[in-house]
């Protein structure tokens, strides 16, 4: 048992002997540091009083203790790669995260990622630029020169994530972008392969045949048919609402709603076809628009009436008195497809 | 927010390949006109090179949320697809390029000029180089040239913005040829 327990001891000894500092002066001495001012400010917000400052205070400390351990450490036992130390790459993600915090918000995150670099330079630069004891150095050239190469290159690394942001913002802002196929770019590279992307084309029109069949289902014939022959104004401000309510609402430009200048009659009724064409950016020939039939029929249903008392006159010859008036049937889903809409191309534009 | 798993690979494969290419003509051409040192020629054409890059970077994310929205479009639409012609070519369009090209030229060899200046001034070589900071050529020496033949001075001091407009153009060159021979390929395979 004795035995079991001095083992024990010893495991925990080797393993905690990288933390325990030789002398004072060391990053051992500054993690613990941290460490303690973390436990410091659990233990003051555990108590329950309504102190935020003392915790800002000790979890800022905390944190500047544990970005110059880091660094530090890094400095004692640099991390190498292909001969070329990355430590203040290291140095600068941890102070990046101290600085930006970056897992509060997406701006946040944008800031750490695309000031790394950059900060990472600074921690570089800055001992070359002072010394201990906080005196400007005497530089050489060629450590000169270094470093504005490395701040070169660091700028352009700026660059590439920021680009890499700007890329993301188009997807965001335009989703369907993403139905065209990005093999051709130049620029960017696809890692979801075989991306089955719905455009937005299909919930705009789906938006826009909810409004038609609100607009019209149960409405008396006639009022129909009225609506049908000025159809083009009142899809024109169906649409302009639809096109509002999209999720992406940036995209709206780039869809052109056609209105069916034929409607296709059926029975007593009409199909109302409708077209969304993109007119934005697409992969050669991956042109593609989003169709939708929607079919207007007339139907006779029981006029309400009071019970006549003369029950003779419904047995004549007369049909009983009906009114006719209006279902909309936009059964199916919207249908995306390739190419180019047969109205497009009828020069419908 | 959410992130496609879309990534500028192609943008940073091509960038370094086409800075490799930039740097070892621009350095030769340095070394030959300039009399520089090899290690040193590379250097300069390094940082003239990147300092351009970053600039050119910075005009583009400065530029394209200003843009309009149909010059947004097409340039979505040329990063992207790889496609410049969403409306058709037109003269306009055509113009527009040949201006900003000319643009970027003229802009490339200015931070090129400047930068190589700045850092051959850093490393007092500039003084070597530049005979406007020389005292005025004797008579002897403008007759020397007038009679066809350039003095020994002369000659070992080529014109400097002649070996920098010299590299920026045939880096340029040679960059527009590698993308010339990616389209033929491109056009190629499909």
């Amino acid at each position: 048992m004795q035995n079991l327990f001095r083992g024990f001891r010893d495991e925990i000894k080797t393993l905690l002997e990288p933390l325990l500092p030789d002398k004072y002066f060391s990053y051992q001495t500054l993690l613990l540091l941290s460490l303690f001012s973390l436990l410091v400010a659990t233990a003051v917000e555990s108590t329950g009083d309504d102190n935020p400052w003392a915790v800002t205070l000790l979890t800022n400390l905390s944190w500047i203790f544990f970005v110059t351990t880091v660094w530090w450490a890094l400095e004692e036992h640099p991390i190498k790669v292909y001969g070329f130390s990355i430590s203040p790459w290291i140095t600068g993600a941890v102070l990046c995260l101290f600085l930006f915090k970056p897992w509060v918000s997406d701006t946040r995150f944008r800031w750490a990622l695309t000031c790394w670099p950059l900060i990472s330079t600074g921690v570089l630069a800055l001992p070359k630029f002072v010394d201990w004891e906080l005196k400007l150095k005497n530089r050489s050239k060629s450590t000169n020169k270094t470093l504005v190469m490395t701040t070169l290159i660091n700028l352009l690394l700026s660059s590439w994530i920021l680009f890499h942001f700007r890329v993301q913002d188009w997807v965001n802002n335009y989703p369907s972008l993403l139905v065209g196929s990005f093999d051709r770019s130049a620029f960017v590279y696809d890692f979801e392969r075989g991306r089955e992307q719905q455009s937005q084309g299909v919930p705009l029109l789906e938006e826009i045949a909810a409004e038609v069949t609100e607009e019209l289902n149960d409405q008396p014939w006639y009022q129909t048919e009225r609506w049908l022959y000025t159809r083009r104004s009142r899809l024109e401000t169906i649409t302009r609402r639809a096109k509002e309510s999209l999720d992406a609402r940036n995209e709206g430009d780039f869809w052109q709603v056609e209105v069916p200048r034929e409607l296709r009659p059926i029975e007593d009724g009409y199909f109302l076809d409708l077209f969304a064409n993109w007119t934005g950016p697409t992969s050669r020939d991956g042109s593609f628009y989003v169709q939708k039939t929607c079919r207007i029929l007339p139907t006779d249903r029981p006029r309400a009436v009071l019970p006549q008392t003369g029950t003779d006159a419904t047995q004549t010859d007369e049909p009983p008195p009906t009114s006719r008036s209006t279902v909309v049937d936009c059964g199916e889903l919207a249908v995306q497809r390739q190419g180019e809409s047969q109205q497009a191309s009828q020069g419908e534009r | 927010m959410e992130y496609e798993p879309i990534l500028p690979i192609r943008t940073i494969v091509f960038q370094i390949l086409f800075l490799m290419v930039a740097i070892v003509i621009e350095a030769g051409i340095l070394r030959q006109r300039l009399r520089l040192g090899f290690q040193t020629s590379v250097q300069y054409a390094l940082v003239t090179n990147l300092a351009t890059v970053v600039a050119g970077w910075i005009v583009f994310l400065v530029v394209e949320p200003l843009a309009s929205a149909s010059i947004r479009e097409q340039i979505i639409s040329y990063v992207l697809f790889d496609n410049l012609l969403v409306s058709g070519w037109t003269t306009r369009t055509g113009f527009l390029l040949f201006v900003c090209a000319i643009f970027v030229f003229f802009l490339a060899f200015f931070i090129k000029a400047k930068g190589l200046e700045f850092m051959l001034r850093a490393d007092d070589t500039w003084k070597f180089l530049a005979p406007r900071n020389k005292k005025p050529v004797s008579r002897d020496d403008r007759y020397a040239k007038a009679r066809g033949g350039a003095s020994l001075t002369q000659a070992s001091i080529p014109n400097f913005t002649d070996t920098v407009i010299q590299a920026n153009a045939a880096s340029f060159s040679v960059i527009l040829l590698l993308l010339l021979l990616r389209a033929v390929a491109e056009e190629w395979t499909l």
